[in-house]
């Protein structure tokens, strides 16, 4: 995986959280071997741990000890000195906008606040890698922006991400790269920008005979949709062709059934959408976009 | 989408860290720390620091007054009055299981209840060192304030003594290690004990209950079978929690219930060591998912 700002999304149940935990070394696979910021998670899980920072998705918070108490605990239990801990405890809760209430119980927060402190304890130990679960959850919409603001710039500290959400508005909004699961599966895989521009589906538009053309192409086992029915053989117009997660046959299928029935081609281009439309797309897909 | 252009909207940077960090023995001591902290109710309210405080107060005061008795009257001694003996002191440890029931419950079940482990056992540190940490603690707690009062007894006789101080610590020298040995003991087996049981809950209260209910339970069925004088005079060992006091210093006392009940000795050892090996044993099952 790139470094940078990685979004894993999935429907619930679909094994992010899982995943989570195998990086943190918390759970065993069943097969196969995953490294984690350079080093095998299964030979030093502790060595691994210390260098990733982990925001689950559920409440994780001594509510009776103050913010600045709790994340400065964690930040030792992370190795820091204490007076080291406290500093950076002090620092990450500025920086995720806490500067005032950090010495009261955690149990008195809001729900945006105890967001924001489950970030700061996930960011004390200064990690090379940040696992942040549904960090967005329960948010209304100015926590949830600041909340992605905030994400956002973790990358320019030199902070990784990698983070998890079943709403795909907030990948597309701070992710550089995305990851799709599901259940249990990687889907699809590639930078934001790509797959936003790509749903599977190509655009054939021919200036005649666009009925004839989609019957060749289903004969030859495409699948071919269309807005609205089609009218005569000779009419104009535009369909989309599915492709999978390779487009070159279907590419040289649509090429050689436009040349056999020698068909004027006004244009040929994938169909640009949403991330929403290219995860309901990645449904047939296996294969990501990284070499 | 990279975060420089971001980055100039906000005043406030982000510094790296780039300082010593240490490994899974730091953050056990860190974890060992707070534990202590969080146990005497310190960065807490007034509240959480009332048990602690008066617990010291029950464990030491009366060893101060009667040490403080007993030199008052050193040149004119009362009638009726004695030390306290280093063992009678060792009954102070009713106190000390009001104290473990509280504090070794408040030590790990809000970690379970507050789903707090997922973000402890995400550092670099694992269910053992977890396990130690948390024994570490309470032991550590019990120790102190189970010895302090026997501290107190030895220095305040010392003084008081009428052949002389030095006297009195050469003629005793064997009390200097036997007590804090049967003060460890103590310590090791309550704490082992109380966090086992309140591992296996999440709630305090129930875990604090359940320490006190097999406390009440066992020294119930303990006095039954010793008044039917079944198992052979052996019925005290099934008092669970206070098998420390019947082995105290390594021997059966004169004044134990056990006392003269042949191969007693041996068998509260025994038992004593099968009760703290089966805590450590319940403990480490129970934070085992992290050992991995």
């Amino acid at each position: 995986m790139p470094r940078g700002l990685v979004g894993l999304v999935g429907a619930n149940g679909a094994g992010k959280t899982t995943l989570f935990r195998l990086l943190l070394g918390l759970a065993r696979a069943t097969e196969g071997s995953i490294e984690v910021v350079g080093r095998p998670v299964v030979d030093d899980p502790v060595g691994t741990r210390a260098r990733l920072g982990y925001m689950p998705e559920h409440d994780c918070l001594p509510l009776d000890q103050s913010a600045a108490d709790v994340v400065a605990t964690l930040g030792e239990l992370s190795g820091l000195p204490a007076r080291a801990a406290r500093q950076r405890a002090s620092e990450v809760l500025d920086l995720v906008g806490l500067d005032e209430a950090r010495f009261r119980p955690v149990g008195g927060f809001s729900t945006g606040m105890r967001q924001r402190v489950k970030l700061a304890q996930a960011l004390v130990a200064d990690p090379e890698l940040a696992l942040l679960d549904e960090p967005t959850a329960g948010l209304d919409p100015t926590g949830r922006e600041e909340m992605l603001a905030l994400v956002g710039r973790l990358a320019s500290f030199g902070i990784s991400v990698l983070l998890a959400t079943h709403l795909l508005d907030d990948v597309a909004r701070v992710c550089d790269h995305v990851l799709m699961l599901d259940a249990g599966r990687l889907v699809l895989a590639g930078p934001t920008e790509t797959l936003l521009h790509q749903t599977g589906k190509l655009i054939v538009e021919v200036n005649a005979g666009v009925g004839r053309l989609a019957r060749a192409l289903e004969e030859r086992g495409l699948r071919v949709e269309r807005d609205g029915p089609f009218g005569a053989d000779g009419e104009a117009g535009a369909i989309d062709v599915a492709v999978g997660a390779d487009p070159g046959p279907v590419l040289d299928t649509i090429r050689d059934v436009l040349a056999d029935l020698g068909l004027p081609l006004q244009r040929l281009s994938t169909r640009a959408a949403s991330l929403d439309e290219a995860f309901v797309a990645s449904g047939d897909r296996g294969a990501g976009l990284w070499p | 989408m990279t975060g420089a252009a971001r980055g100039a909207v906000y005043d406030r940077g982000y510094r790296p860290y780039d300082g010593p960090r240490g490994g899974r023995a730091a953050a056990t001591l860190a974890l060992y720390k707070a534990s202590v902290r969080r146990a005497l109710g310190l960065r807490r309210s007034w509240r959480q620091k009332f048990l602690p405080l008066a617990l010291l107060a029950v464990v030491s005061i009366p060893a101060a007054v009667n040490v403080g008795i007993g030199y008052a009257t050193r040149n004119s001694p009362l009638e009726g009055f004695s030390f306290f003996t280093y063992r009678e002191y060792v009954g102070v440890s009713s106190a000390l299981l009001l104290f473990v029931a509280v504090c070794a419950p408040d030590v790990v079940c809000p970690d379970r209840r507050q789903r707090v482990l997922p973000v402890i056992f995400a550092r670099p540190l694992t269910g053992t060192d977890y396990v130690l940490a948390k024994l570490g603690a309470i032991f550590s707690l019990v120790f102190a304030f189970a010895l302090l009062p026997q501290v107190l007894l030895f220095v305040g006789q010392t003084l008081v003594s009428k052949d002389g101080s030095l006297r009195y610590v050469s003629d005793h020298a064997d009390i200097l290690w036997k007590v804090p040995v049967a003060v460890a003991a103590l310590a090791a087996y309550y704490a082992a004990l109380s966090l086992a049981i309140a591992s296996l809950t999440a709630r305090r209260v129930v875990a604090g209950a359940s320490i006190f209910g097999l406390m009440i339970i066992s020294s119930v069925v303990a006095g039954i079978l010793r008044h039917a004088d079944a198992l052979g005079g052996r019925g005290p060992l099934v008092n669970i929690l206070a098998l420390p006091d019947l082995i105290f210093e390594g021997h059966i006392h004169d004044t134990s219930p056990l006392s003269g009940v042949p191969g007693a000795g041996a068998l509260g050892l025994a038992a004593y060591t099968a009760v703290l090996a089966l805590s450590v044993g319940v403990l480490l099952w129970r934070y085992r998912w992290a050992e991995r």
